[in-house]
């Protein structure tokens, strides 16, 4: 059964049980680990090892063994401070999560959380989303004193603005055989972009601005021609490196391409040019038209039914294009 | 299989060291966990059949192999296949799959085969588990110190492992990982120790097979040559601290079986079968002289119900457990085996003489001959009594001990094989033996010469030298002597042994064999170096088995009776240790309960400043450092506020700077609070 369906199934009580718990923890993005929200219970092996101490502790009294005694009581003290020192990897432990970047429905958003131990050093702390498998845990050890980042990342499936999925931070350090974990529901959200649709279609023709007094020059190659020197804050892919590194050659400065001149042309991506698909299928093609468009360094708008964004480009011109077709309803 | 193929096989079965420190982190966690299965089994080497050391050593050696080249685990099939023929040659060599020995073999064979299946972490717990179920059987065989160092490291190691593979991260070093495993165990040593003093020793739970635990020393019957094993074991019988002097070495007899039956082969008791209610309760018809002395023993598990004691003693103080009764041959017995090690007190008169008969048909069992063995040795006792005709049983004996002094007869631990007729063999030809060939002879020669005698069994003689204050009777000192009836006295001692080798008796470490090697060398370099190492070694030793081993429930019961238990039962030890340990919880939960509310030192310092802040109508949010918090105050009251922000500056340097400390300064918080009080009070706003 897949995890999903654990979710939905509506006679699984033990998940709308958790799912109740759940709901009823606060939410905040930073999170002190207390007795009050770690929990602790014996995993399978520690199971087995009460039941191997049982075994041992017959022996011994059968046998009359001392050294038996010995034996399974010493294994028995590891045991309950093993039960301490794994409560203890926990405890005083401050999760914080980063602010979290927008990612694409049907790839990887990843979350960055930091991990702060005020006092000793930490081994072993893996964390997961709460309704991932035991596999996907995402391993840290905290140094004494000192920070942690751990990267966990979850697919998210549609696009919107969305409450971070509920994590969970587990240790079984030292011997295994309790297993000490933590619910923790942050408080940031994240946007999900649409899906990007796999091998879209080309961008539809670009057409040049009415009015516009003047054509981009370029040159056989392909390249525009039109450089200017370098300003602070100039993004590195506007930088003309080959002209860039004939001027650092004799001295001079960077070299700057243009944009003035290159933006005479606009392209237009429009819900209209996509015919015959349905609603979501349509987000995912603008989309991944978006990102052609900004990677061929085009200004581009995007009409969308109820939502206009004028022309522009840059990564800022990105956001806010994949930032409608997120939150277009 | 192709060249290309081929040459990488071969390439790949080419071993190459890469060094314990370059070794990739599977490979070094499995080569280390590998190395400690083979030292927990180690042990087990001189138990164990050859074909099962040769399988687990050879399933390890693999299994490195592969950590080492990362090659594939063997499927499934192959591991049952030599499970299958590690059980059948398991029943092959023991014709059973019960009992102790072929449980051990069998659960060093499941471990090394399970190591070849380490594939997920439910695997490695299983090999865990196994490892320490091995461990406890290594107890089953000795209980030594150095068996309990040995297994300490085996724990120390497999907790080690244990750590390790809950170090998902990086690479962590074996010491770290090693420190780790220690500081567990000792932080759970007082749970162990609390649990080893308070735990109750209760009886064995349900019947020990016979074969349960090693046997060694004495038994209740004897044949030629059995006594030889016996002297080979350097191991302790017992330790005897004497309340007043202890009496001379030459008294040291410390009876056990007396052995009245001759089958011919093999001598046994009368009638040694357990049956504790019907145990004779009366005493033997023991006249004492002289001044009883007391003494303390400590028996090591003899697996007998017989309790060599010394001769003659006379009482025993109640031993827990167990019930003593002294037979009419003056020999103690327990109602049941001893199988753990007693400490008792007990009163003996080294001068004494056991009189009349009590029981119907002693004397005529003690001059019963087999038919048709030693015909030879009959013949010459014959001879004996017609040369000594109206002698009394006194001077057949002094004149039999005259015969073996001066008869060409010779003392020998290997004296080699003896047939059929053992004694004739012995007393007519060869005459080359020890205690138990000259006490045979003897008894046997003062039967046919119609003199009622037996054999009897037991110690002879200490080290000479007492170790704190206790007398070590060794395997070694194992005796065999005879005792004879004298009409009108009673039975009699006499040793024919101390006749052909007078140091014999009185001489500590009599049946000793030849030294090893090593202890040869040490003792022909320095003996008295040899000697005082030995003798330390003892005293350690000693210490261990008081302490330690020899932890009984009557210990426990005093333990009781010292914290001011009146008459302190097993009941009491029980509730005790559950009161303990529900106290013990509810100290947790309590320190649990009010961890909850416990806040960084940090954060509280930096509540209340924020608090004096507000006072004074300064915004301060809790994600506020004390460097901006200054900003403010500078900003907000001038240079009135220097001092605070002063002070702010100060504890963000103590909090983050370059030497920072690890709490707050209380005086700190304290000078702040005062000051906000203070330019509150002059500057109200």
């Amino acid at each position: 059964m897949s995890v999903s369906a654990v979710l939905t199934a509506p006679w699984n009580v033990r998940a709308r049980v958790r799912r109740w718990l759940t709901a009823r923890l606060p939410r905040s993005d930073s999170q002190l680990l207390t007795q009050a929200n770690v929990y602790i219970l014996p995993t399978r092996a520690g199971w087995m090892f009460a039941l191997t101490l049982i075994v041992l502790l017959l022996a011994s009294i059968n046998y009359q063994l001392n050294l038996g005694y010995l034996l399974t009581f010493l294994l028995a003290g590891s045991g309950v401070v093993s039960m301490h020192i794994t409560h203890g990897t926990l405890r005083g432990l401050t999760l914080h999560l980063r602010p979290v970047a927008p990612a694409f429905a049907g790839s990887a958003a990843v979350l960055d959380i930091v991990l702060s131990s005020p006092t000793s050093t930490r081994f072993g702390i893996g964390l997961r989303l709460l309704e991932a498998p035991v596999a996907t845990l995402a391993w840290t050890n905290v140094p004494a004193g000192g920070q942690a980042t751990a990267h966990v990342s979850y697919v998210p499936g549609r696009r919107g603005l969305h409450d971070v999925p509920t994590l969970t931070a587990e240790t079984r350090f030292p011997l295994g055989l309790f297993r000490a974990w933590t619910v923790w529901r942050p408080v940031a959200r994240v946007l999900v972009y649409p899906q990007v649709e796999a091998d879209a279609p080309a961008l539809p023709a670009a057409r040049p601005v009415s009015g516009a007094a003047l054509q981009a020059r370029r040159s056989v190659g392909g390249e525009i021609e039109g450089v200017r020197a370098y300003r602070r804050g100039d993004p590195l892919k506007l930088i003309a490196w080959k002209k860039a590194a004939q001027a650092l050659a004799t001295g001079a400065e960077l070299v700057s391409r243009d944009t003035s001149t290159s933006a005479r042309q606009e392209l237009w991506l429009e819900w209209q040019a996509c015919a015959r698909l349905g609603p979501e299928e349509r987000l995912s093609r603008l989309a991944a038209w978006t990102l052609a468009a900004d990677r061929a360094d085009a200004d581009y708008g995007l009409r969308l039914p109820g939502a206009e964004i004028e022309p522009g480009d840059g990564d800022a011109q990105r956001a806010r294009c994949l930032e409608a077709l997120a939150l277009w309803r | 299989m192709n060249a290309a193929a081929l040459a990488a096989s071969t390439r790949s079965a080419v071993l190459q060291w890469p060094g314990w420190k370059r070794l990739p982190r599977d490979s070094r966690d499995t080569l280390f966990l590998l190395a400690v299965i083979a030292w927990t089994v180690l042990p087990h080497a001189s138990h164990l059949p050859a074909w099962s050391l040769w399988l687990t050593a050879a399933v390890l050696l693999w299994r490195a192999r592969l950590a080492l080249v990362n090659g594939p685990l063997p499927g499934r099939w192959v591991l049952v296949a030599v499970l299958i023929g590690a059980i059948g040659l398991t029943f092959w060599s023991y014709r059973t799959l019960l009992g102790k020995e072929p449980g051990v073999t069998l659960a060093v064979a499941l471990m090394a085969l399970k190591t070849l299946e380490l594939r997920a972490r439910r695997d490695a717990f299983v090999v865990f588990f196994l490892a320490f179920f091995i461990i406890l059987t290594h107890f089953l065989y000795s209980q030594s110190m150095l068996v309990a160092i040995a297994m300490l490291v085996s724990v120390w190691g497999l907790l080690t492992a244990l750590v390790l593979a809950h170090m998902p991260v990086g690479k962590p070093g074996l010491t770290l990982a090693g420190g780790l495993a220690a500081r567990t165990a000792l932080l759970g040593a007082p749970v162990m120790v609390l649990l080893f003093v308070l735990f109750p020793r209760i009886g064995p739970l349900w019947g020990v097979p016979q074969d349960g635990i090693s046997k060694t020393g004495l038994s209740n019957t004897m044949k030629m040559g059995s006594m030889a094993e016996v002297a080979r074991d350097d191991g302790v019988a017992m330790r005897i601290r004497f309340d007043g002097q202890a009496p001379a070495q030459p008294q040291m007899y410390f009876r056990g079986p007396v052995l009245t039956r001759f089958d011919g082969v093999e001598w046994a008791p009368v009638g040694l079968s357990f049956a504790p209610q019907s145990l004779p309760a009366r005493a033997p018809a023991l006249v004492t002289r002289g001044e009883p002395l007391g003494y303390e023993v400590t028996l090591e598990p003899l697996r007998l119900a017989s309790v060599p004691l010394l001769e003659a003693t006379t009482d025993v103080f109640p031993v827990e457990g167990y019930r003593l009764v002294p037979r009419d041959d003056l020999q103690w017995l327990a109602d049941k085996p001893v199988l753990e090690r007693l400490r008792f007190k007990a009163i003996a008169s080294t001068s004494f003489v056991l009189g009349a008969p009590r029981r119907l048909g002693e004397l005529q069992e003690s001059l019963e001959l087999p038919d048709g063995f030693n015909p030879r040795t009959l013949a010459w006792a014959r001879e004996f009594r017609n040369a000594h005709k109206g002698a009394s049983a006194t001077r057949l004996a002094n004149e039999l001990l005259q015969h073996i002094r001066s008869g060409g007869f010779s003392y020998t631990l290997a004296p080699g094989n003896y047939g059929r007729d053992a004694v004739d063999e012995f007393w007519l030809d060869r005459k080359e033996g020890f205690c138990e060939h000259f006490a045979a002879a003897f008894v046997v020669v003062l039967r046919a010469a119609g003199v009622p005698a037996r054999i009897v069994t037991g110690y002879q003689g200490t080290d000479l030298l007492p170790v704190d204050g206790y007398y070590v009777v060794r395997q070694s000192s194992a005796h065999a002597w005879a005792e004879f009836w004298q009409t009108g006295t009673g039975w009699v001692r006499a040793d024919p042994t101390g006749a052909v080798a007078p140091d014999r008796i009185g001489r500590s470490s009599r049946l000793a064999p030849l030294p090893g090697f090593v202890a040869g060398t040490l003792d022909a370099m320095n003996p008295q170096l040899f000697a005082d190492l030995r003798r330390a070694w003892e005293a350690i030793n000693n210490r261990w088995n008081q302490s330690v081993l020899n932890y009984s429930r009557g210990h426990q019961l005093d333990v009781l009776k010292q914290i001011g238990f009146d008459a302190p039962t097993w009941e009491d030890l029980a509730l005790l240790l559950v009161g303990t340990l529900i106290c013990l919880s509810i100290a947790g939960a309590l320190w649990a309960w009010l961890d909850r509310h416990r806040v960084d030192p940090w954060a509280r310092q930096l509540a209340r400043i924020r608090d004096a802040l507000r006072a004074l109508g300064i915004a301060a949010a809790p994600h506020e450092p004390p460097r901006t918090l200054a900003l403010r105050v500078r900003e907000r009251l001038g240079g009135a506020g220097e001092r605070l922000a002063l002070l702010l500056e100060a504890l963000e340097a103590r909090r983050y700077g370059r030497d920072a400390a690890r709490r707050p300064d209380p005086s700190m918080t304290h000078e702040f609070t005062s000051e906000a009080h203070r330019l509150r009070t002059v500057a109200p706003r």
